[in-house]
């Protein structure tokens, strides 16, 4: 048997962003910090912080690792909360509801582990908005289950195999931390380059 | 803020929060927050404190020693990126392999033709002086390289080129001051090769960094051999860039007379020339703002400085390897 290795649940977010930027981040181990990233960690490092508590009938846990061996899944939540019973994940995020919906299968990932390690279904999550204060529902339904399943799927063999998906120049490019990095719009650029004698 | 130069012999480089601090005789003479250091060189004896030390290998930062002359001595190399693809990738193409020839063919072809547009300029400018001749055998050596398959010819190609460039070389030179006869090094016993090794030196502690951030391995090269301690994919890469940035520099700090006789000196006996403190600091300024001034990459389309172009050229360089790209387009500007 192989030794297991376990996919970072954010790895799947950025697999859905852009497989690209997921190779460089998870394979290539390249990591800019940007300004978005900074203010994501800054924000992460104040969620992260163990806690537990009751607030009135919900049960709050803050900061815990999730777990998956039936997905090879691990990463830390932000928040779990408990309601009459019902255990939910809770994402923070930093700004406004996403353009992409890349969120959401974050906290479908969340959900899995959630259900292997309390043996319950989780029928729904939420994220957290932090520019807005907003919490946005989260149905986990079987379209998410079975888009955050083929993502794992995905992820788990570019970990393996190290392939590089190839660079593909899109709106995402011009928020991504990589950019520089990556250069996306290079293989094009080369095409048409005439040198000059 | 760029590049660090230490000039001061037995300076102090030293750490303070954020802060490089260098000080000498008792005085500060540099303080800059290390966000804005992108490599630093020394040049000559200096201290360093061992907090320095794990401050730039941390941050990725380049440190190279050079003689108080400009000769490399060594550097403080940080950890390359984890990316072993781009490594494996470059040692994939190891020896005569297509990708290598193709790559060399790109080095050649960027050095001798930026060497071409060089000769070309300065025609234009003197109708009264005659680099025909020159012109002609330096296409002579441009003309096969595409069609020859093999390493070893092509860099016979690269010595014919050079030596067509560097015969007319004291034409480009505007002042009856300096004299140039052939290109010497190690030492360099004129004033012009002088400055010339030196610009060299420093080119390549330039794009030797930018290849470290990158994630290859500066040591193993396709056009420059392999040998002990030679950064030969650094020496590469740096082909291109020599008639750009330190060609350039050198002719025009001479023809502008900023840089006069008197800025040089020569030791007994060996005759090795090098610069006076003064005229030192006239070389480094002027090398630090061609690397940070501003011109349209030709690939990529975006204004760029020389600075961020040896990364550009790098990541090209990756991209090629790992077939991202089809071609190896070297940087070659009119
Ligand atoms: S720049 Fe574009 S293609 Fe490259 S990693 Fe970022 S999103 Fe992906």
């Amino acid at each position: 048997m192989n030794q297991t290795e376990y996919i970072y649940i954010a790895a799947l977010n950025q697999y859905a962003y852009c497989p690209h930027r997921c190779w460089r981040m998870f394979c290539a181990g390249e990591f800019t910090d940007n300004q978005y990233t900074i203010e994501g960690t800054s924000l992460h490092d104040r969620v992260h912080t163990t806690s537990d508590v009751q607030r009135g009938e919900t049960w709050q846990i803050r900061a815990i690792w999730l777990k998956s061996e039936q997905y090879k899944l691990i990463g830390k939540s932000d928040l779990i909360e408990a309601e009459s019973g019902q255990v939910y994940p809770v994402e923070y995020k930093r700004g406004r509801k996403g353009e992409w919906d890349n969120d959401e299968l974050q906290v479908c990932a969340q959900a899995l582990c959630l259900e292997e390690m309390t043996g319950q279904p989780v029928t729904t999550g939420y994220i957290y908005y932090a520019h807005s204060h907003q919490r946005q529902l989260v149905e986990i339904n079987q379209e998410l289950r079975q888009s955050a399943i083929a993502t794992i799927e995905s992820v788990t063999n570019l970990l393996e195999t190290g392939a590089m998906p190839k660079p593909v120049y899109s709106k995402r490019c011009q928020g991504c931390s990589l950019y520089s990095q990556c250069l996306p719009k290079a293989t094009d650029k080369v095409k048409s380059y005439q040198e000059v004698y | 803020m760029g590049t660090v130069y230490v000039t001061q012999i037995d300076a102090f480089i030293g750490k303070i929060d954020e802060r490089l601090t260098v000080k000498a005789e008792q005085k500060t003479i540099l303080d800059i927050p290390l966000i804005k250091i992108e490599g630093i060189v020394v040049l000559g004896r200096a201290t360093i404190s061992p907090a320095v030390v794990n401050e730039l290998l941390d941050r990725h930062i380049c440190l190279t020693f050079l003689t108080q002359s400009g000769r490399y001595l060594g550097r403080l190399e940080p950890e390359v990126t984890k990316n072993i693809f781009v490594r494996k990738a470059q040692w994939q193409a190891v020896g005569e392999s297509q990708p290598a020839i193709h790559l060399v063919r790109g080095f050649v072809r960027g050095k001798l033709k930026n060497y071409r547009h060089s000769l070309l300029r300065t025609q234009r400018e003197h109708p009264d002086i005659d680099l025909n001749n020159n012109i002609t055998r330096l296409e002579n050596a441009i003309a096969p390289i595409e069609k020859t398959n093999n390493i070893d010819s092509l860099r016979g190609l690269e010595g014919a080129g050079s030596a067509a460039y560097f015969g007319c070389f004291q034409q480009l030179i505007k002042t009856s001051e300096f004299q140039f006869e052939a290109r010497r090094r190690r030492p360099p016993t004129d004033p012009v090769n002088a400055l010339l090794s030196f610009g060299y030196s420093l080119l390549r502690h330039d794009v030797q960094s930018a290849l470290n951030i990158v994630g290859f391995d500066p040591y193993l090269g396709y056009l420059h051999v392999e040998r002990y301690g030679r950064p030969s994919l650094a020496l590469d890469l740096m082909e291109e860039f020599r008639p750009l940035i330190v060609d350039a520099v050198v002719l025009s700090l001479i023809n502008k007379r900023s840089l006069t006789l008197t800025d040089f000196t020569t030791e007994p006996l060996s005759g090795a020339v090098s610069l006076t403190k003064e005229g030192l600091h006239t070389f480094l300024r002027a090398y630090e703002q061609k690397k940070q001034s501003n011109f349209k990459h030709p690939v990529m389309g975006n204004k760029c400085t020389y600075q961020e172009a040896f990364e550009i050229q790098a990541r090209l360089l990756s991209k090629y390897l790992m077939n991202e790209i089809e071609k190896y387009p070297p940087l070659i500007l009119k």
